[in-house]
């Protein structure tokens, strides 16, 4: 049937047109019941409240054909899970099996990462496999959270478990659970989410089973492939509508942690009949620090970030990769060799799509915006032990603002196309935890200059209850802050430091491990979204909305926009804003 | 024994239903007034009055649904609200929860914050999660603060505090130094209105509140006037979103119960067809004609959902993704929505698939067949073109249609493009709209643990029994039931609910050390606050009955499953086993060696009705125009069956003998399909009910 020739783009099935879309909705159905029960089940902080996890569905030859709707992230991620098992498994991979892996180098892409893979068999024969995968928030290894930065082997990371099988015949091995128990901090937060995991594995397995009952095995193998045939042509029809050529782009991580120097990641972007081409080479090798990202992980991130510019109901399977290639030359931070350590690879995902949009942003100038700090450039790592014995958990990402441009200001607080992540409520932290919120708040003047305003900058202060806790940090866009584009400035810069209960103010690089005590408050302010457009060019009513709001001062007004605000209520003084952008307009152009 | 009488409001039409105490349902449906609804309403009464087929003094209950809350928000008309907060925390309004509604959309917009920044102040104050004070409220600063609100011009004010559901006395501390400073401001503060933990969810709740307080309280008042103008003097209740029904002293203080007054009112009606049927469970399926909607009730209940969303438009994936809207952390039936309905669009996407909505039509063009200028076609456009739907006139004869018109734009936009017969088009799109629908009735059932198999489809609104049949069995649902006058069933509901009054407080407390006196005094402040709200509504006190239910999780888990406290041994071990089984039914697994905790207590009081009670033998007499269906007409059930003739009937030609399929029965304001295979037959209630033939039926 692959043989019909196509007409308009057009190919319809054989005897029944209309199945396929019936088959596409009841896998993305299923697929996000899986999720809904591991958004519901699992434990951690993580996993509920930053929805760091995801589910999806494979046909009987580990092809994907629905993910649920959970991380952007991760999309493109979870075929290497299941493929790895499929290689270390082969043909001795049997009804009731389960498995399960965290090996970056094998099917994850950082150890926190753990990926259940249940293959799923009707009448003894194998129709597909559902998988699930979640961040716990322990993993065992040096640092509390299984996200430190400073590791520089893969060893020192925590517990590495290859693709095991974690079930045999529907029977745990509880060998391999007790394992698992005793290498992490928090095994019942650990356990519970495995399980949730695989409750969502058993009900991806029901709801396959259903279809395939429904419809016959061969006939639901083949409606799968239909399915992946269509997401293709949809979306090489989109990216056919994008502008032809090859635009090229840099940016930085100001360092891995370990040595000081920026590290270089360089995209070369191709769009070329209806396929598109994501080239890293150029970028920095492979570094010491833990930041590296496996090709996995920087293969579903320019996945992610080519998603956001065709059509938003292209279903996500693996129909959808194939007119995407992308290039990462092997022994370089986004494709390193083992044993490189991994686990904080999350920021280097960020770089990675903020280089491949500002790529994007020279093909379709008019779509994309300026750089934003809406994923999760910080990480807050916390562990400790109370008078009382009781281990302490606590890891947070933070997630600020969106840059500007090209048609609104930038989103004030709200999270990117990258992660969905939620914070934490401050009651929940102070509820649960030795630890006090004292400020979240947007913090005025941050945001890159520009006709469109880049998004504010947010404060995030803990105040500590304990004394000698671990605390790690991984943040960055200190010294290369997020872009601007079309002549918008750069949002302002990130900032981390400590004031100790003492009063006396620690500062400390981007990344780092410290110990605190209780009356310490760490002080987090993460980058301001670059700006759109000349500032010269905004809008002054719009200047002076920010500075009734406080979001601007009336001093940045006048230094970065050359709008004069004075009186209360604030105004416009439009004569001397007139005069001022006068003087200022000859250097720029428009 | 006197008349019930219920009201609902729509954009369209405001429906008025009138039950009698002999069991006679009377309906009348008039334009609304979107200036004044209230006007319309009036209106409307004043005309079934003149016609005497009610009398305004035997009127003895009203229950009101309403969509006036909703629009304030949706149209920006609310009050100009101002916005107490803890120092540090002036952002947390428009910070919200960060997370976007839609993946990978650079477009999205996060909604405007209903209060903006220079109308958010912060004061100097600390309350730890115990409810200890650990900072004084700087009343100096607080004063400044407030002035500075009330020189913004604020119309009312919102206080919200950090720890407050902890305990709400700097929050009360506040609001008397507001008083004092602006009396005559109205005043909402968190610790009263929802003392629940997460402070960006009671912020967001609290400030709505204060929002649509000013434009609902003036609305209640005028309505009530205005049926007092008409000789009503039964006490006007409103719906809210919970299913329960409020007087209008709570509804104009506590608004926010409103949000979904209108689609609660069809879960209540097929709850007490639910228990008429002897607790028969049932999906209530109500389709429209830009989205469908679905709710699963069973044994008289349906299962409710903590808080909702304003203004944040349809989502499929809803419940994972949210932060679209205004949050609001109220009680309401947990109904799925998905943009699907008989005005949704068809067309062909870019990879040759064939997609449902979500945009619509709407009443302008509305469906090709309309004849009004629209060429798109839609949903019903193809029911036109099976035969499902009356190929020259809708609604009784009141809006003419042109079949050639559906006929014309499903063969160009569709047929043609797909290389298929019009008749194949035609259903395959009416069976790609059922699969977004089942998506919604998945969301309530399979999401929740529970098989649709078990229950029977209540399909209603002007499209539901068209397409009930085709998506029952494309759930393997055997059953389906039509309720009489489908289109207005909503109205009939307002018939049922009963008073009710939530509350809810937070109570973070380990099970296993759980203190019974303590548990105990929370329940008895709940209690008295439901006592008084009760007793403002006219109930004795040996009327009222309180239902306690608590909110439990196993420690560190995400959500909280809710459960009845039952009242059979101690609150620590009943609550434990019910945990543990409701936990292994919702999601698979239980743990009996992990802590259970309790986060929120809730109490639900209720005011048992002195009125009258719905007789069994309801039928109804539709005071309107309806054109007799008649004859016989070609209708396409598929590849299966082809094209058949169906007989076209009334409802009154059925009668309590089966009646085998293919059958079109034929009313005023929908269709119902019965295929072939299927069998028909009438029973309580004049209720339709279908079985289908086969449960593994295409």
């Amino acid at each position: 049937m692959n043989e019909v020739p196509v007409t308009a783009g057009i190919r319809p099935v054989a005897d029944d047109p209309f199945a396929r879309d019936l088959v596409k909705n009841a896998l993305a159905t299923i697929a996000d019941e899986m999720a809904l029960t591991v958004a519901r089940t699992a434990r951690s902080f993580v996993v509920k409240e930053a929805l760091d996890f995801s589910t999806a569905l494979f046909d009987g030859k580990g092809e994907l054909i629905a993910q649920g709707t959970c991380l952007p992230f991760h999309l493109g991620a979870m075929p290497f899970a299941v493929a790895a098992v499929m290689k270390e498994f082969g043909d001795r991979i049997g009804p009731g099996d389960l498995f399960i892996t965290n090996d970056p180098y094998d099917g994850s892409t950082h150890l926190p990462d753990i990926v259940l893979v249940k293959p799923i068999h009707a009448a003894g024969v194998r129709v597909g496999f559902a998988a699930a995968l979640a961040h716990m928030t322990d993993i065992g290894g040096r640092i509390p959270g299984g996200n430190a930065s400073d590791s520089t082997e893969i060893y020192q990371e925590g517990l590495r478990i290859p693709p095991s099988r974690i079930h045999r015949a529907g029977v745990p091995d509880e060998n391999l659970f007790r394992l698992i128990e005793r290498n992490v901090r928090v095994p019942d937060k650990v356990l519970g989410d495995i399980r949730s995991l695989i409750a969502a594995c058993g009900q991806g397995e029901r709801g396959i089973l259903e279809l395939v009952a429904r419809h016959g095995a061969e006939r639901f193998d083949a409606l799968c492939r239909d399915l992946l045939d269509y997401t293709e042509r949809f979306t090489r029809a989109e990216i056919a509508r994008l502008p032809k050529g090859t635009w090229n782009f840099v940016d930085h991580l100001d360092n891995d942690g370990i040595s000081p120097e920026p590290i270089r990641f360089e995209v070369t972007l191709t769009i070329a009949a209806d396929e598109v081409t994501i080239d890293f080479t150029g970028t920095a090798p492979q570094v010491k620090g833990a930041i590296n990202c496996v090709y996995p992980f920087t293969l579903s991130t320019a996945l992610a970030c080519v998603r956001s510019m065709v059509d938003l109901s292209i279903p996500n399977n693996a129909g959808y990769f194939r007119p995407i290639k992308v290039i990462a030359p092997e022994g370089t931070i986004v494709n390193p060799r083992a044993p490189a350590a991994v686990a904080a690879r999350g920021i280097t995902g960020i770089r990675i799509a903020d280089t491949i949009f500002g790529a994007l942003a020279q093909a379709v100038p008019d779509r994309i915006p300026a750089c934003g700090a809406n994923a999760p450039d910080v990480g807050v790592s916390f562990g400790g032990y109370g008078p009382d014995g009781r281990s302490h958990v606590f890891l947070e990402f933070l997630v600020g603002s969106w840059g500007g441009g090209p048609w609104r200001d930038g989103m004030d607080a709200c999270t990117g196309t990258l992660v969905n992540y939620s914070n934490t409520p401050a009651e929940m932290i102070e509820a649960e935890l030795p630890i006090a919120v004292e400020r979240y708040a947007l913090v005025p003047d941050t945001g890159g200059a520009g006709k469109w305003r880049g998004g504010l900058s947010l404060d995030r202060h803990l105040r500590f209850k304990l004394d000698g806790a671990t605390l790690q940090i991984r943040s960055d866009r200190r010294d290369h802050p997020p872009y601007g584009l079309e002549g918008g400035e750069s949002g302002a810069p990130a900032w981390v430091d400590i004031r100790r209960a003492d009063g006396r103010v620690d500062t400390f690089p981007q990344k780092f491990l410290t110990t605190v005590d209780a009356g310490d408050v760490l002080r987090v302010r993460l980058a301001g979204g670059g700006g759109h457009g000349d500032p010269m060019l905004r809008d002054p009513e719009r200047v002076l909305a920010d500075v009734r709001e406080g979001k601007v001062t009336a001093g940045h007004a006048r230094a970065s926009y050359a709008v004069e605000i004075a009186g209360n209520p604030p105004a416009i003084d439009w004569p001397a804003t007139a005069a001022r952008r006068a003087s200022r307009v000859t250097t720029t152009g428009a | 024994m006197g008349y019930r009488l219920g009201i609902d409001i729509g954009g369209t039409f405001t429906d008025l239903v009138f039950l009698a105490p002999d069991g006679q349902v009377l309906t009348s449906k008039v334009l609304s007034t979107p200036d004044d609804y209230s006007r319309g309403i009036a209106e409307g009464l004043a005309a079934v009055f003149a016609a005497g087929q009610a009398r305004a003094d035997a009127v003895d209950q009203v229950v009101h649904g309403t969509t006036v809350a909703t629009n304030a928000i949706l149209e920006g008309k609310g009050a100009r609200v101002g916005l107490l907060t803890t120092e540090g925390f002036r952002d947390v309004l428009e910070i919200r929860r960060l997370r976007m509604p839609v993946l990978y959309d650079i477009n999205w917009q996060k909604p405007k914050p209903l209060v903006d920044r220079a109308r958010r102040q912060e004061v100097a104050e600390r309350i730890d999660a115990e409810g200890r004070v650990e900072r004084a409220l700087d009343r100096d600063g607080a004063a400044a603060a407030i002035d500075a609100l009330l020189a913004e011009g604020v119309e009312a004010i919102a206080i919200c505090l950090l720890n407050a559901y902890a305990s709400g006395a700097h929050e009360e501390e506040l609001a008397a130094l507001v008083a004092a400073r602006a009396p005559g401001v109205p005043v909402c503060i968190s610790s009263a209105l929802l003392p629940e933990i997460k402070e960006y969810e009671r912020s967001s709740t609290t400030v709505v509140n204060a929002y649509i307080m000013p434009v609902v309280s003036r609305y209640l008042r005028l309505l009530t006037s205005g049926l007092h103008g008409l000789g009503v003097t039964a006490p006007l209740r409103v719906m809210q979103s919970s299913g329960g029904a409020m007087g209008v002293e709570a509804a104009s203080t506590r608004p926010i119960h409103l949000i979904e007054s209108g689609p609660a009112a069809g879960v209540v009606g097929a709850a007490e067809l639910s228990r008429r049927l002897g607790g028969r469970p049932l999906i209530a399926f109500d389709m429209g004609g830009t989205t469908a909607k679905a709710a699963l009730v069973s044994d008289g209940r349906f299962d409710r959902v903590g808080s909702l969303e304003v203004g944040g438009g349809i989502n499929i994936a809803g419940r994972l993704l949210n932060g679209g809207g205004y949050h609001v952390r109220a009680p309401a039936i947990d109904i799925a929505e998905v943009g699907a309905g008989g005005g949704s669009l068809i067309r062909i996407d870019g990879g040759g698939g064939v997609r449902v909505g979500p945009e619509s039509a709407g009443a302008m063009p509305g469906p090709a067949c309309y004849g009004r200028g629209g060429t798109q076609p839609t949903v019903t456009d193809a029911n036109v073109v099976l035969g499902f739907v009356n190929p020259a006139y809708l609604a009784g004869g009141s809006i003419p249609i042109d079949a050639e018109l559906s006929r014309r734009a499903l063969a160009e936009h569709v047929a043609g493009p797909l290389g298929l017969d019009l008749e194949a088009a035609a259903w395959g799109v009416h069976r790609v709209a059922n699969a977004t629908m089942a998506r919604a009735l998945r969301a309530v059932s399979t999401e929740r643990g529970r098989d649709p198999r078990d229950f029977s489809v209540l399909a209603f609104g002007g499209n539901g029994p068209i397409h009930a049949a085709a998506l029952a069995a494309s759930l393997d649902v055997r059953r389906i039931l039509i309720p009489p006058v489908p289109g207005l069933f909503s109205a009939l509901g307002m018939l049922f609910p009963d008073t009710e009054h939530h509350y809810v407080r937070t109570f973070k407390h380990g099970l296993d050390q759980l203190d019974p006196a303590q548990l105990e005094a929370a329940f008895g402040l709940l209690e008295a606050d439901g006592a008084k709200a009760l007793a403002e509504d006219g109930y004795a006190p040996a009327a009222m009955r309180f239902e306690r239910m608590a909110d439990l999780r196993y420690l560190g888990e995400n959500s909280e499953l809710t459960l009845p406290l039952r009242a059979d041994g101690p609150a620590r071990d009943v609550l434990r086993v019910d945990f543990d089984a409701v936990h292994e039914t919702t999601y698979g697994y239980h743990s009996a060696d992990e802590v259970v905790e309790i986060v929120n207590l809730r109490v639900v009081a209720r005011g048992l009705s002195s009125g009258p009670r719905v007789p069994d033998g309801l039928s109804v007499s539709a005071a309107l125009g309806s054109r007799a269906p008649e004859g016989r007409r070609a209708v396409h059930f598929g590849p299966d069956h082809g094209t058949l003739e169906a007989e076209v009937v009334g409802r009154r030609a059925i009668g309590a003998a089966w009646e085998p399929g293919p059958l079109l029965i034929e009313e005023y304001d929908s269709t119902t399909v019965v295929p072939p295979g299927a069998r028909v037959r009438r029973i309580l209630w004049d209720v339709l009910e279908i079985e289908l033939a086969d449960p593994r039926g295409a």
